[in-house]
This record gives C-alpha cells, structure tokens and sequence, in this order.
C-alpha cells in the first residue's frame, strides 16, 4: 500500500505542501519535524505558570494545587503570568523600536546628506508628519525639515518633555484623554521597555493589575514605534498604491537569478529593489535572464506595497523557498528568521546573507551592510547571487506552478484617494454611508504570523470567508496578508465568489471610479506588520469623522496564527485603542484566571477593547461577527 | 493474551520537570484539555508523584501494579480486584474510603480523594494506548514495555558494556 | 495414573478462611476445596456492616465471592453449617447440617464472637446487640425505624462505625465507655483530640468514667439502661462493643492445642499435622514484640489466612507476624492510620508529635532510636504505607530518621 505521506494538517498551501514532499524525500528537517520532536510542550510554560526571571528558580506553579501554589520568592500565579505577559510586550515592542530606530537614523543620514543611496520620496507626507509633530515646515528645505523630523522621532525613544508624540499625536482626541487618565501614555519607547523589564525583575512589581497597566502602556509604545516605522519608511521609501502583482512560489524563475529578501527593514530591502536593474547585464552575462528579488515575510510586504514586487512565501513555510533548489541567495536583515533556513540552505546550493550585526546566524555569510555603503553591499550580494546561480543554472530545481494574482499597496493615502473618486469633497463619508448601510457590516484586520499549531493559513481563510461573506471589509498586514494572498483573496476575480453582495458593491463601485475595470480585491493589503498603524490611522480618521472614540467602531482585529512577541505587543496596542482583539492559538496566560478575565472581560470597561481567545476559526469568526454588531448596536445602526 | 506491559521508571533521566503529574491530571480530568482541566471542581488528581532526595535525585514514583498487591488482599470492601492485564484497580463505588490500602502500601502512591472520599491511584489510562505520563516525559525517563523487552534491553546493553570492558 | 486431588477443608468464610481458599486455588487448580460457614449467608465483607445499617450498602453490595481477590473458581462454600467436632486422628470433620467431610488439610478460621460482659444485666432483651454479623446488622437495621435514641457500652471501632451509621439514619446516639475517650485501644487520650471534635461535631454524644451496668426492658424490648453511677437512660435499643472472643467451643474435645485461640507458630501450623489456624481464632504472635497475641482485624486475618492458604497447598511461606494494631478508617471526614506501638505514656520510647489545627501525627521510635515501632496519623494520611513498611520490616532508620520525623519521606528515599 502506497504511503504518500498526508501534509493537509501542516499547510494549506499547495505550493508548500509540493515542498513539504520533496523536502520529506530528502530527509530535510523542517519546522514541523521539530515541532513534532517537541511534544508534548510543556504544560507549565503553556499556562504562563514558568519564572525563570532569577536565580533561586527556576520554579513553576502546580495549575491543579497539589504542588508549589506560588515561586520561591512568593510570586503568585497572578503575578508570573502577567510578568511573562508584561516581557513578552516588551520584546515584541523593542522589534519595532528598533526597526523604527534604524530609519529615523537614516532619515537624519539623508538629511546631512550622508547617504547618495536614499533620499526624501515623499515631500508631501514628511510635510504632514512634520506638521504634527509641531515642526515648522514653511519656506524650509526638506533636508532641514527631515532633520527636525528624525531628531523627533529619535527623542521620542527615551524620556523628555513631551510624552512619545508618535502615541499622543496619532489617535483620536477622546483617546488621548483616555490614555492619559489612565496613565498610559508612555514617556519613551525605550524607556517603557526598560521599565518593564525593571519591573519584572525580581522582587519589583508584585500587583497583577499594576502589571499588567504598565504591560498596556508598552503597548501603546509599540504603536508609536509601528506608527514610527510606517511614517518613515513612506517619506523614504514612498507612499504605497495600489498595484498589480503575483504571490507564491511559482514567482521563482528557473532561469533568473532568485533573491528572496527576507526579514523586516525596506532600508535592506528597498534600496536592493532600486539598485537591482544595475546588477542586471552581469546577470544576463552570467546566463540568466534577469535578477528576480522575490518577498519573504514583512520587508517582502514592503517591497511589494511600494514597487509591486511578488511575494514568494511566508512566516513557518519559510525554510520551503529553499527547498525548490531555485533560489540563489536569501538576504536577510532581522526579525522572524529561522536559524534554520541555514541548515536548509545547506541541502542546495542557496547562501544565506546576514546584513545586520544585531542578526547572524552560525555558518551563514556576513556581509556588513551599512546606509553609506549601500550601492557597495548591495554590489557584494548581487555578485554572491549570481555565483550561486552559475553553480546551479544546469540543475533541476523544483518550483511549483502555483501563484496567485494579488492587488496590494492600500495605504490609507491610496484608499482616501480611491473614495474621493466617488466623493471628491468629503471621501470618508462613501465609506461611512456604506457602513451605515449595512453593505460594510464592519471591518476587520488580519494581522500577524503563520503559527506551526494550526494547518497553515487555516485559520485565516476559514474566518476571512465568514466574514467577506457577511459584509465585513477585510483589510490585512503582515502574514496574514501573506497568508490570504496566496489563497486568492486579493485577487478581484474572487470578490464574486468570495463577497456579500454589500460588500461586492462597495468594492466595484471604488474599482470602477478608479478606471480598474472592476472591482478592488475582496482583501486590501494594508502592508507589513509595522503598517498595523495605518489600520489604526484609518480607524481614527473615521472616528473622528463620526465624531466618536475609536472604542465605538465597528471594527476588530485577529491574529488569527499568532507567533511573535510582536504579535502580542501590536494586540495589546490594538485592545489599547478600543478594538475587540481575536488570538487564534494559545497565549500563555490561562494559569491565571485573573490574568485572563482581566485581558478577555475587564479591560473592556477601561480602554473599550479587549482579546478573544478562541482557537477554532469558525466560532472565533462568529464571536468577531458578533463584536461588530455590539459596535453597530452602539452607534444605532 | 498478549504480555501485559509496565511503567519502568529510568531515575537517572528525570528532570523534575513535573510534566508527567500534569498529563496525569489532565488525563483523569472530564474535559482531557489543559486549559480547561486547570478550572474544573473537583480539581483533576494526579496519580504519579515526582519525589525529590537530596542532594540532586528526582524520582517519579507511582503504582507497580503489583503482581501480590497488598491493597488488593487488604481491602475491606473488595473494591480493589486485578484485571486481566495485570491492572490493580480500585472501584470507586465499593470504595469507602477506609484508607486500609493506604496503610498497607509500601510505595505511597495511593491517594486520598478529599472531595469524593474515596482512594484513588494510577489506572494506567484506560483510554489511551500509551499511559499519558509515558507520552508526556520529555525525556522518555518513563517507558512503557513488557517485563521481557525491558531486562532484554537492558541485558544487550550490559553485555555490551561488559564484552567492551573484557576488550571484546 | 490421575494425580491425587487434595481434598482441602477450611472452617469458616470470613477473611482468613476465603482467603485461604483463594490463595490455595491460585497454587492448586484441581484441589477440592470446601468451606463451612455457620452463618446463613453467603461470605460477606464484615467491617462493611456497619453501611448496611446507614443503609449506604445493600446485601449484595458487599458480598465477597467474585470481588476483589476473592475470585478463585470451584470453591465449595457450605453455609449454615456449624462444625461440632474435629476428629484429627481420623481426619474427619463433623458439622451440623452436612454429612462428615474427610479432609487432607484442614484450616480452622471459625473466627471470633460478640463478648457480652456478664457483669451487665438485662443482655437478653429484645433490642440489645453485639453487632458482629449480617445477620445482626439486618436486625438492627430493621429495629431503627421503631429507635429513637441508641446507648453503646464500649468506645471500639466497630462501635464507633455503627453510631455513624446510625446517626446518618437519624437516631440519637449516646456512647458510654469508662476509660474516657474513644478508640483507647487504638490510641492515647492526647492522640484522639482531633477524633473527639469531629464526633463532637457529628452529634455523638459521649458519656466518660462510667458504664452500662444494667438493661431496663418492658414488653416490646429494650426501654432504657442504667449507668454504674446509677444514672438512667432512656432508649429503644442497645448495642455492646466490648470487644471478641475467638470461637473455639467446639474444639473442646480435639488435641489441637489450644491457649487464648488456637496455637499457630509461624507458618500457620498448629500443633497437628495438616492442621492449620488463622485470623481472630488464631493466637500468634506480634511482629515488633514477639509477644503473644489474638488480632481481631481483618488485614491481619486476610493476610494470616492467605500465608495460611499457601502452607497448606504445599508451599512453605512465613508469616510476618501480626502488627497488634493496624487500623485505618474515616470517623465523620477525619482519616485515621494507627499502626504498631502507639501506647508510650510510661514507656521510654522516643515519640515525635506534630500537631496542626486539622492534622496530628505521631511517631513513636525504639528507646535505642534505631527503629520506628509504632505511628499514628489523623486527618493527614499519605503515604502511611511507607512506615507500616518501615515498622514491619524492621527497616534501620539511620539514614532516613530526619525525613521520618518532617514527614517528608517518600518512596524516593528507599532506592537511594
């Protein structure tokens, strides 16, 4: 009897699961094996009920009493769930401080005019960002604005006189009142970072709730460093619009030379996209036809919101790119990177190419990128490609047929300007009348990873169809983008099959007065993770249209396979600005009940938001269906 | 009838991670999920015990099963019989939390249901085909084999170490 | 040529002897194994009697064939049938309602009997028991309906389960024992304070420094009973727990040795061949002290008869002696393990007590501290086994004494 090997409960993907063959015939490890080495996970850090914070430990808490009932030093279960909580915030908020860090020093780079590989795109924005910021723009250069600008954002790392101005600045008015009585404004990205970790520290913080207000406060940080990313990477890179490409694995090229850019920063990522065409006759010398950069992961999302480029997978199947043999170099910066691609790559003729000190893995190659050696670096990794594919342009390489049509780039510039073609004067009210209709019943963002515990993508494309189905707008970011990508979800040939009627009219009638012959994708791809903050800008564009909070909109979010601390810190920010939240996989916070009533029920009463764990996406798209019709409730609609 | 098979406990690879007792637990709960065994009443009883001795010694102790078991002999209600498979189980319904058993047991691995007054003790999950304790140990400490495989085992292992050790 | 089978023949069908036969017919599939019961019912499980007057369990509930270990196959139980003589030369037993059974090997487990104290007058009536039977506890059970208040003379456990029982069936209960506290035999006065509370809590009234001296009875029974100190209680029905005696009458006229019961050295044999004695009929000896002793519990008797059981079908096994007291139970929600020496007032025996609000534990040491002798747990009993473990085998505590005395000992300890 034959055993053909069943993949179906570890990727929904065709593309993947062809790979997941191929890498099972070549007894390649790949995460899923490892996950499954790793059961059973054990049940203590699955409850949150694990403190390794100090050396009399490690100490865990007995979930049915019959052992320890608190750690050594007296913590409670209480009290160890919401530090790990508290932590895990300040991680996922220290990734985006950081990658926003990186492009406000940049900003300042070309502001002194450092660095001849970038320059300001867009005027406009670095204008408006300016203007909120308080900084004089009138009869001034952009170089002296940016440079105003970049300090600005520098500060708002550390503590001063203002608070974190990309937090107080970015939401509605009731909101930052709200915040402020509550104390969760922050006073620095860095500095609430700090002190959670202060906090945790042992024998500091012993008060659940305490902890978990200073956990919120990170949150609100991590917005500002989203926000931070978001408003940079636009004024340097471009304001993303809309635009046609491809996603999935059949975007590799037999016979071109394949870079997979993977990782987070379009400072990598961008200026590789902009300098590529120079690498181009060397390619073409070499016996390919072209240099082809594909996306993996978020600095894939960025690329592909500005210049169209394919996405090639994403988040756990990233190790499965390799696998089809084709691609020539995986360049990566930071954030979300297997160590393992490594080994993988090492199977095929694929180098790994770190470029960032803050990120290297064992027995990959290292090539130190900096801003002011741009053209220089990327030259190295382009030559590095190009070997890589003399050695394997004569062998068979395996690439699935498979890719998908997507319509990306929705910034809320580009979404604005689309509903000005049906009301120039006032392009918010098309879409609050449709809200108010009933044709959009709400809106929902999909954000966050790919996460081994669930058949990848799942998750995603059960709940999506629920809702596409019921009405509700889709908007997406991240992987999850990804993952509603490769299944056809911003394919507009798919709004018939995938839409309510409502919604199928709305989306026609924004395509059809743009001159797209047809209508916007069923899911509009908002960016990479750090674009979370453009969900929330369009969120309180509309409130303070409606002239309410943004706790009174009918609108959720759901990580629905979330796996990085980020995950954690941008759902916190999300339930910090009213949003109901839903998580689709297990947070380690059930060893304590209070923890949880307090993150699913309580919270509601302060910040209007709250999270909604439930593993299975159906009832978990039934429970946000339900969210959003409280909201509309709210509002008399 | 097929051999039946043991929990043999390797001591030396025991990491006093307790993943064992919550398997237990959560295998003896009503809902069998962790996260939803955690808030049932009457809490879940395990029914292996990971005991410490100084200096560094973890060691997983729970019912042999005993071929002679001296609850099954002392029990004053006759809750306790043997099945087939060599399994001591104690009848929550005859039982009637006399203690006797707990008296009598030189490994202390017979519990005390405090709600339900009644003994309780390791039933070698009846429902599943490897005892969730053996599923759960990290670092397979707990094995589940017949008698035979076990010391054969560990006989092949020796002669090995032992021809090795003779310069064979 | 068919191999002989050993006709095998155990008076009694109680513990020891049900244990014996199941153990015999675990080692001998074909012997012809007959036992004689003088009660009318089938063998039942005797410390459960009190359940059926509370009415918790039923008849059926606490038979003992087919339950538990008690499943050996073609078991010849005769009930009914009081044994009047042994005849050891011959080889015969005679019983009253059977016709004479030859016998190979031959154990007596006739058990014990109710002692009714003489000096009580009045014992006759209707309405006054020594629960000791099934028998005794339907009489009983069907008498509760027309009982208002209960007296017990005597402060045993037997008596102890039974005024449980009936206070779950609403009566009152009213305990009157001399030595002014309960389960004296079991424990000191200190070590039954927690006990004293939970009975206090459950509603039994106890009367110290005094006893039942007569029964008043009227036409339909019982009426009321007067104390030593002369003072009278009114009730329907009297219970007397003072204790058993071992049913040895009608061995009178056999040359079986006999002293308090029947003489049994360590493998179980009495002073005649192929004769064997267990459980309370048997005299034998105490583990720790070596001393004489009858044991009225059913462990002891379930394990005398089983070492018993396997003498007689051939294979030769000590038996360990008997720990005199070895008790477990739950008065009202209070666990109890009580095991070995635990009587220490006016020893020099090294005691340790640890007193909580809802736990009490004692452990009682040899005067050279080189063994444990004794232990008595209440409220909190885990793991008692281990130190029944650590009394009966005479285990040397050096290594483990500190462990023992914090309570902190586990199975761990014993592989190390």
């Amino acid at each position: 009897m034959s055993g053909k090997e069943d993949f179906s409960d570890k990727s929904t993907d065709p593309a993947v699961l062809q790979m997941l063959e191929k890498a099972k015939k070549n007894n390649i490890t790949t995460v899923w094996d490892r996950y499954e080495a790793m059961k059973p996970q054990c049940g203590f850090g699955d409850t949150g009920l694990c403190c390794r914070h100090c050396l009399q430990g490690p100490c865990r808490i007995d979930p049915f009493g019959e052992g320890p009932k608190e750690g050594i030093c007296g913590a409670t279960a209480d009290i160890m769930v919401a530090r790990g909580l508290d932590r895990a915030i300040a991680a996922g908020t220290a990734a985006h401080s950081g990658h926003a860090k990186h492009l406000a020093h940049t900003l300042l780079k070309v502001a002194k005019g450092e660095v001849k590989d970038y320059s300001i795109k867009e005027t406009g924005k670095l204008k408006s960002v300016a203007t909120r910021l308080n900084i004089p723009v009138t009869g001034r250069s952009d170089n002296d604005i940016a440079k105003d600008v970049a300090n600005a954002a520098l500060a708002d790392f550390h503590e001063k006189d203002t608070p974190v101005l990309w937090a107080a600045t970015v939401v509605t008015p009731a909101r930052a009142k709200t915040l402020g009585d509550l104390g969760l404004v922050p006073k620095g990205i860095d500095h609430e970072i700090s002190e959670i970790m202060h906090r945790t520290l042992y024998g500091v913080d012993a008060d659940p709730v305490n902890l978990l207000l200073a956990g919120l406060r990170c949150g609100v940080a991590d917005l500002a460093g989203c926000y931070m990313g978001t408003d940079l990477a636009d004024i340097l890179f471009g304001i993303p619009q809309p635009k046609a490409t491809t996603a999935n694995m059949g975007v590799l090229k037999a016979n071109a030379v394949n870079i997979a850019v993977h990782g987070h920063n379009p400072v990598l990522s961008d200026v590789l996209v902009t300098l590529a065409p120079k690498a181009n006759a060397k390619a073409v010398a070499a016996g390919a036809s072209e240099i082809n950069i594909v996306g993996i992961c978020c600095t894939g999302n960025e690329i592909m919101m500005r210049h169209g480029i394919a996405s090639c997978t994403h988040s756990v199947s990233q190790e499965m790119a390799i696998v089809t043999g084709a691609l020539d170099a995986m360049v990566v910066d930071y954030q979300c990177i297997m160590p393992s691609v490594v080994s993988v790559a090492e199977c095929f003729t694929t180098p790994v190419i770190t470029t960032m000190d803050l990120c290297k893995i064992t027995n990959s190659k290292h090539i130190e990128f900096t801003e002011e050696k741009a053209a220089e670096k990327a030259g190295e990794i382009f030559n590095i490609a190009i070997e890589s594919f003399k050695r394997r342009k004569n062998k068979t390489v395996d690439i699935p047929d498979i890719r998908s049509n997507v319509v990306a780039g929705f910034s809320v510039e580009a979404i604005v300007a689309a509903l000005s073609k049906l009301d120039e004067k006032d392009p918010l009210k098309p879409l609050v009348d449709n809200i108010k209709s009933g044709n959009i019943r709400g809106v929902c963002l999909f954000a966050g990873c790919n996460n081994v515990k669930v058949a990848q993508d799942k998750n995603f494309i059960t709940m999506a169809r629920i809702l596409l189905k019921n009405n509700v707008l889709v908007i997406a970011t991240g992987c999850g983008a990804g993952a509603l990508m490769r299944h056809g979800f911003m394919d507009p040939l798919n709004v018939d099959n995938l839409c309510g009627d409502g919604l199928k009219a709305v989306l026609t009638a924004i395509g059809e007065a743009n001159g797209l012959g047809g209508p916007l994708p069923p899911v509009l791809h908002v960016g990479s993770c750090v674009d979370n903050s453009r969900a929330v800008a369009l969120a309180v564009a509309v409130a303070n249209y409606l002239g309410v909070d943004t706790d009174k909109l009918p609108v959720v979010a759901s990580a629905a396979e979330a796996v990085s601390e980020k995950a954690v810190s941008i759902g916190t920010y999300s339930v910090a600005a009213g949003l109901p939240t839903h998580v689709g996989v297990m947070i380690p916070v059930t060893g304590s009940a209070l923890v949880t009533q307090i993150l699913t029920e309580k919270i509601k009463d302060i910040t209007g938001g709250y999270f909604i764990v439930d593993l299975d996406p159906e009832s978990a798209a039934q429970k946000l269906l339900a969210a959003i019709d409280e909201r509309r409730a709210g509002l008399g609609l | 009838m097929t051999t039946p098979k043991e929990i043999f406990v390797k001591i030396d690879r025991c990491m006093g991670c307790h993943s064992c007792e919550l398997a237990c637990a959560v295998e003896h709960s009503e809902s069998k999920s962790l996260y939803s065994a955690i808030s049932e009443h009457p809490v879940p009883k395990k029914r292996i015990y990971v005991e410490w001795t100084a200096p560094d010694s973890r060691m997983p102790i729970l019912c042999r099963h005993c071929e002679d078991a001296p609850c099954l002999h002392a029990c004053i209600s006759g809750a306790i019989t043997r099945t087939e498979d060599g399994v001591v189980l104690t009848d929550a319904d005859k039982c009637i939390g006399c203690w006797t058993c707990v008296m009598v047991c030189p490994y202390g691995v017979i519990g005390r249901h405090i709600e339900e007054h009644k003994a309780y003790r390791c039933d070698r999950c009846p429902d599943k085909d490897i005892p969730a304790c053996v599923t759960a140990c990290p670092t397979h400490a707990l094995v589940y084999d017949t008698v035979e495989n076990y010391s054969g085992n560990i006989r092949k292992k020796v002669s090995k170490e032992l021809a090795a050790g003779l310069g064979g | 040529m068919t191999a002989k089978q050993t006709r095998y023949v155990i008076i009694g069908a109680s513990a020891a002897g049900m244990a014996a036969a199941n153990a015999i017919r675990e080692l001998d599939s074909s012997g012809i194994i007959t036992v004689l019961s003088m009660e009318k019912e089938m063998p039942y499980f005797r410390p459960m009697i009190p359940f059926l007057i509370s009415g918790k369990k039923s008849e059926s509930d606490i038979a003992l064939v087919g339950n538990g270990p008690y499943k050996g196959k073609d078991i010849n139980i005769c009930t009914g049938a009081r044994v009047t003589f042994v005849d050891t030369k011959n080889k015969i037993v005679s019983a009253s309602n059977s016709k004479n059974i030859s016998y190979d090997k031959l154990l007596i487990a006739s058990g014990s009997s109710s002692f009714i104290p003489p000096e009580i007058e009045g014992t006759n009536s209707q309405g006054v028991f020594a629960l000791r039977t099934l028998s005794d506890a339907k009489k009983i059970a069907d008498l509760t309906a027309k009982t208002r208040q209960v007296v017990m003379a005597g402060g045993g456990m037997l008596n102890l389960k039974t005024a449980f029982a009936l206070l779950e069936r609403g009566l009152e209960v009213i305990l009157v024992v001399y030595s002014g506290q309960v389960l004296s035999q079991l424990m000191e006065a200190d070590d039954a304070k927690l006990i004293r509370k939970a009975l206090n809590i459950a509603g039994l009234k106890i009367i110290t420094g005094c006893g039942v001296k007569k029964i008043i009875s009227g036409n339909n029974g019982v009426k009321g009973v007067m104390l030593s100190n002369g003072k009278q209680i009114e009730a329907e029905m009297v219970l007397i727990g003072k204790g058993v005696s071992p049913n040895i009458d009608f061995l009178d006229k056999s040359s079986i040795r006999i002293d308090r019961g029947v003489v049994a050295d360590e493998y179980t044999a009495t002073n005649i061949p192929d004769v064997y004695a267990a459980g309370d009929v048997a005299e034998s000896f105490d583990l720790l002290s070596g001393k004489k002793i009858i044991s009225g519990l059913w462990t002891n008797a379930a394990e005398m008869g089983r070492c018993a059981g396997r003498n007689m079908a051939g294979r030769h096994t000590r038996y360990l002696g008997s720990a005199g007291i070895l008790n477990a139970t739950q008065v009202a929600d209070v666990p109890f393990v009580s095991m070995g020496i635990v009587h220490t007032k006016g020893t020099d025996y090294e005691t340790h007590v640890t007193e909580t609000q809802t736990t009490y534990k004692k452990l009682v040491f040899s005067s050279d501290s080189k063994y444990l002798v004794g232990a008595l747990f209440v409220g909190d009993i885990k793991r008692a086994g281990l130190y029944r473990f650590i009394i009966r085998e005479k285990k040397n505590i050096d290594n483990i004494k500190s462990q023992l005395i914090n309570h902190k000992l586990h199975y761990g300890h014993f592989l190390q």
